[in-house]
């Protein structure tokens, strides 16, 4: 196994090298998105005098950079490719491979974050500098918040994987992973930080499992929560993780059987 | 008149084939909805805390919010599906065989295929506006709706000319289906009044890549937050930037040699 994530990887790298244009667009991208909503939450924060609850400016800087990060690190986008593999009929040969396809998203997952982070970190650290984010976190927080990114990735990336299954069952994937996405837009902390979510949002927000794909890491990261908080939050990850994987494993074993293989 | 005769045909043949796949047509409407709604929330999450944000109020915002997916919508229906085929037509050299017709290239290329599930978008965009409109209630003037009506339009203008003049690099770099999604980055800002925005933003979305002003000015107008001076540099600027497109289509154009010769 080992043997062969190392040759997906050099594989992987080799590929993405070709691809500059879009390693840079996408940095751009992926800066611009959470500069839009850090603009609007310091309007309102100026708007009330300088803060919004425990918000000052400084502090929605920290969090939106950390946010950056963290979407940057934690999303997964296989349920697109996936709906045109399924609808294609190119789902075949892949599974016809000793590894299950979910290994070559894997790799090229990282592949593509590790290619990337590169290019976003200067960024990233320029609109830290400009904005005078606050980072206030102990040692702990930062040695704790790589197993929260961790587990928040592999929560996306099941969850992705998940609503890609639906390619089984329906040909157009989109709709169902936009209806996803813009529910994870709200409940994950990219609107507002969960600590902002007016009352039964909040809530909501951490009985879902999209708070703990981002909003949660980023608090980590921030150093907003305290060490109780922060097991407890890990330990909410590490349930919704387990509920994803045997969600995923459910879906896949029952959506090959639906699986019929267009144009075979 | 021929030209509208020849619009109406090409919005036919477009909407037989978008009802071929009806499941797919409904499942996009229905994304469509998801995704305004949730915008909405989006500026009331920020509203629950604030009255004015930069001196916009709620109701202002909302029409700023409608603008954006009128803009959006209009450009998605009408203007990125034609040049996206544009593009691809360079690349391949099939360009040729859309010169040959007798008819302005610049109109061929611009509104020859659309994608009428967007219509909904500026639907919903039209509903969103009329909602922040009817909030707006005593301080909207009929002077102010006018003002709001030429904004818009200019609006939409500006947005064509900016997707002809990079489309029209084409003629030069084969592959610029990215500039395109340089348009989507900065036009995902506009949601927001371009004027909370950090000075360098603010003045690319004001002057290079004028999106900003597509959506913050028609918007203003309604708040009662433009002058008479701001409107009249917006219908100046529009006229020159339509002009200068018409100019830079006709000089990429003339340098067009056909992939196949």
């Amino acid at each position: 196994m080992i043997g062969a994530y190392r040759a997906l990887f050099v594989a992987g790298f080799q590929n993405a090298s070709q691809y500059r244009v879009q390693l840079f667009l996408y940095v751009f991208f992926s800066v611009l998105r959470p500069i839009i909503f850090l603009a609007a939450w310091v309007a309102v924060a100026q708007a009330r005098g300088g803060s919004v609850g425990t918000f000052g400016v400084a502090d929605f800087a920290a969090y939106y950079i950390a946010l950056t990060i963290v979407l940057h690190l934690a999303l997964a986008w296989d349920a697109y490719e996936f709906e045109f593999l399924v609808r294609q009929g190119r789902l075949s040969p892949l599974l016809l491979r000793p590894l299950h396809p979910i290994h070559y998203a894997v790799v090229n997952n990282i592949v593509w974050k590790l290619f990337t982070i590169a290019a976003l970190v200067p960024v990233l650290a320029l609109t830290a500098i400009t904005f005078g984010a606050r980072f206030q976190g102990e040692p702990w927080h930062y040695a704790l918040f790589v197993p929260s990114l961790v587990l928040g990735a592999a929560i996306r990336f099941l969850f992705g994987w998940i609503v890609a299954t639906a390619a089984f069952w329906i040909t157009r994937v989109s709709s169902v992973s936009t209806f996803f996405d813009r529910i994870q837009f709200i409940f994950s902390g990219q609107i507002a930080p969960l600590a902002l979510l007016p009352g039964a949002l909040q809530v909501i927000a951490y009985a879902m499992p999209f708070a703990y794909m981002f909003g949660v890491p980023v608090d980590i990261l921030r150093g907003a929560t305290t060490f109780e908080q922060t097991l407890l939050l890990l330990a909410g990850q590490g349930f919704w993780l387990a509920v994803c994987y045997l969600a995923l494993q459910v879906a896949w074993s029952r959506g090959l059987r639906q699986y019929s293989g267009v144009g075979a | 008149m021929r030209y509208l005769r020849l619009l109406a045909l090409f919005v036919r043949t477009e909407l037989q084939f978008e009802l071929a796949y009806r499941v797919n047509f409904l499942a996009e409407l229905l994304s469509l909805v998801i995704i305004v709604v949730t915008s909405v929330a989006a500026v009331l999450i920020l509203f629950a805390y604030t009255q004015t944000m930069n001196g916009w109020s709620f109701p202002a915002m909302l029409v700023l919010l409608g603008v954006f997916y009128i803009v959006q919508g209009v450009g998605e229906l009408a203007f990125t599906p034609s040049f996206q085929q544009f593009m691809e037509q360079v690349r391949l050299g099939t360009l040729d065989f859309v010169l040959l017709k007798p008819a302005s290239s610049q109109f061929l290329v611009s509104l020859r295929y659309f994608k009428l599930s967007n219509v909904a978008q500026v639907a919903l965009g039209v509903i969103v506006t009329a909602l922040g409109l009817a909030r707006l209630g005593d301080e909207l003037t009929l002077i102010a709706l006018g003002e709001f009506a030429v904004a818009l339009f200019c609006g939409l203008v500006l947005v064509y000319v900016l997707l002809l003049s990079l489309s029209t690099l084409a003629f030069w770099f084969v592959r610029v289906e990215n500039l395109l999604a340089v348009y989507e980055a900065f036009l995902d800002a506009g949601r927001f009044p371009v004027d909370i925005y950090p000075g360098w933003l603010r003045l690319t979305m004001s002057t290079v890549i004028p999106i900003g002003i597509a959506i913050t000015v028609p918007a203003q107008a309604v708040a009662g937050r433009l002058e008479a001076l701001g409107l009249g540099l917006m219908v100046v600027v529009t006229i020159a930037a339509w002009a200068f497109a018409r100019w830079f289509w006709r000089v990429g154009l003339r340098s067009y040699t056909g992939a196949s010769a």
